[in-house]
């Protein structure tokens, strides 16, 4: 058991490390709107993402269920809680706010 | 007298005038700045449940309506990137008000693939616990077999924690490593039956080692649909420091499973499924035979639970009825160890019928039966009935 505890510490210490090396590598720090990058790239919506990403767990909210301030406070913790990419969230949030 | 009079009248309606002018609630109203919300944000969201159960075994049944539990969560957001949550969790049980701390953390984003928090979290062992056994999510009344009381799984834990998430062009991967105090180990002094078992609320280090964990999830498909995830979690110790059980180490690791998509013309199909596997080192307990005299024993601490969930939403139904409707299917099994005081294997099949009121509160009705051989109540056969309205707020 010590020496899968000590494989896994080691293991996790790498993962860490790289994905410190990675995320921090990169310059952009806020999602940028794929129409600034290459404009012919089709990308999918933010009903889309919120279709997909919400029901993986729970069925998808309804945008008017709360307002543009609250959903600024959920989109944060489910970013965390549900481990969805900057990307997802960025999306997601700006189409509740969108469609409330 | 009388100009006295008609002095104070002039001032009194005088005044009155004024004061209407003054007050103008159009005039007022186009100076008033649009409202502006601040940075900081105090928010109660939560959810609730209550219900009937009725469950029978092969001597008797039991009918009762089930206190409700209220677990209220508490978000502060400090600020777009720091952020604290705690989730307090009322309930009514054995005819006494349990209150608990399901978690409290503070949590920071580094930067958009990274965040670390503190605290008191959810572990992502698996998915089960850290996402889907909230009330109004989890599509059944009750936890499969191997979550909560005596199951296997650890759900939360006293630590810190590194997870973020990295956009892969269409598949993502998403990621999750902490440490925490760990668990500590039943030596039996207490509770001889369940010598050897593993105690996860471990709030005050019992000794100096801590549990290291993760979780990997990827979703190599760009719509989301299907998710595999692999936990870990370790320690070198369980037992209290300067006990014969201190270097007793652990090793848990879990397989999740998951798939939800909507078929046009058909509707939701949701599948979910956990592997969860324990292993203890091997130590030495004391059991007292029939005579009363103490008798040393050991046995193979090795444990695993499994669970696999079917559901379907008729989503693309011509009915408004048919559409709020949901059926379930799951199956669980609990292994412990063949050897231990509490050793035992148990087997579950549940069947549900959902009918969502809305996107956040359903009525579950359900349907269990359980097997077991072993395990603390002897086994037998153990059906039940289950009524339950769970919301989420």
């Amino acid at each position: 058991m010590k020496t899968i505890h000590k494989i896994l510490i080691k293991g996790s210490t790498l993962l860490a490390i790289a994905a410190i090396v990675v995320s921090c590598s990169s310059t952009k720090d806020t999602y940028v709107n794929a129409t600034e990058v290459e404009e012919f790239k089709m990308e999918k919506s933010g009903a889309q993402m919120w279709g997909e990403a919400c029901n993986r767990c729970h069925l998808a909210p309804s945008p008017a269920d709360y307002n543009d301030t609250d959903w600024e406070t959920i989109g944060l913790h489910m970013r965390i809680r549900a481990n969805l990419t900057e990307k997802e969230i960025t999306k997601i949030e700006a189409f509740l706010k969108s469609a409330n | 007298m009388k100009k006295l009079i008609i002095l104070i009248l002039i001032i009194g309606f005088g005044h009155t005038i004024y004061g209407q002018n003054y007050n103008d609630f159009d005039t007022d109203s186009t100076k008033t700045e649009a409202f502006k919300p601040s940075k900081s944000q105090f928010m109660i969201r939560g959810y609730g449940h209550t219900g009937l159960n009725s469950v029978s075994s092969d001597d008797e049944t039991e009918s009762s309506y089930v206190g409700s539990a209220f677990a209220p969560i508490f978000l502060f957001k400090h600020s777009d990137r720091l952020l604290f949550e705690a989730e307090l969790e009322f309930v009514l049980e054995g005819n006494e008000l349990e209150v608990g701390l399901e978690y409290a953390n503070v949590m920071y984003v580094l930067n958009k693939n990274m965040t670390v928090r503190a605290g008191k979290f959810l572990l992502p062992f698996g998915t089960f616990m850290e996402r889907l056994h909230p009330a109004w999510i989890n599509r059944l009344p009750t936890k499969p077999l191997g979550f909560g009381h005596d199951g296997i799984a650890p759900s939360s834990g006293i630590g810190v924690e590194l997870r973020g998430a990295f956009d892969l062009g269409g598949p993502k991967l998403n990621y999750s490593l902490y440490s925490t105090n760990g668990p500590r180990i039943k030596d039996g002094s207490v509770e001889p039956e369940e010598a050897g078992m593993l105690q996860f609320q471990n709030y005050e280090d019992n000794n100096n080692s801590k549990a290291f964990g993760g979780r990997i999830g990827l979703l190599p498909f760009a719509d989301s649909s299907t998710e595999i995830g692999f936990s870990t979690y370790s320690t070198n110790k369980v037992g209290a420091t300067d006990s014969q059980y201190e270097n007793v180490g652990a090793f848990l690791y879990a397989f999740d499973f998951a798939f939800v998509k909507q078929f046009s013309g058909f509707g939701v199909i949701d599948i979910k499924g956990q592997y969860n596997n324990s292993k203890v080192d091997d130590a030495t307990y004391t059991e007292l035979d029939e005579f009363g005299n103490p008798e040393e024993y050991t046995f193979n601490n090795e444990s695993n639970s499994f669970y696999t969930q079917l559901s379907y939403r008729p989503t693309t139904s011509e009915s408004d009825f048919m559409k709020k409707l949901e059926f379930v299917g799951r199956y669980s099994n609990y292994n412990a160890p063949a050897d231990a005081e509490w050793s035992g294997e148990s087997e579950q099949y549940a069947f549900g019928l959902n009918y969502w009121l809305t996107w956040r509160s359903l009525i579950k009705v359900a349907y269990q039966t359980t097997d077991s051989v072993g395990g603390h109540d002897g086994g037998g056969t153990t059906n039940g009935f289950f009524v339950h309205w769970a919301i989420g707020f």
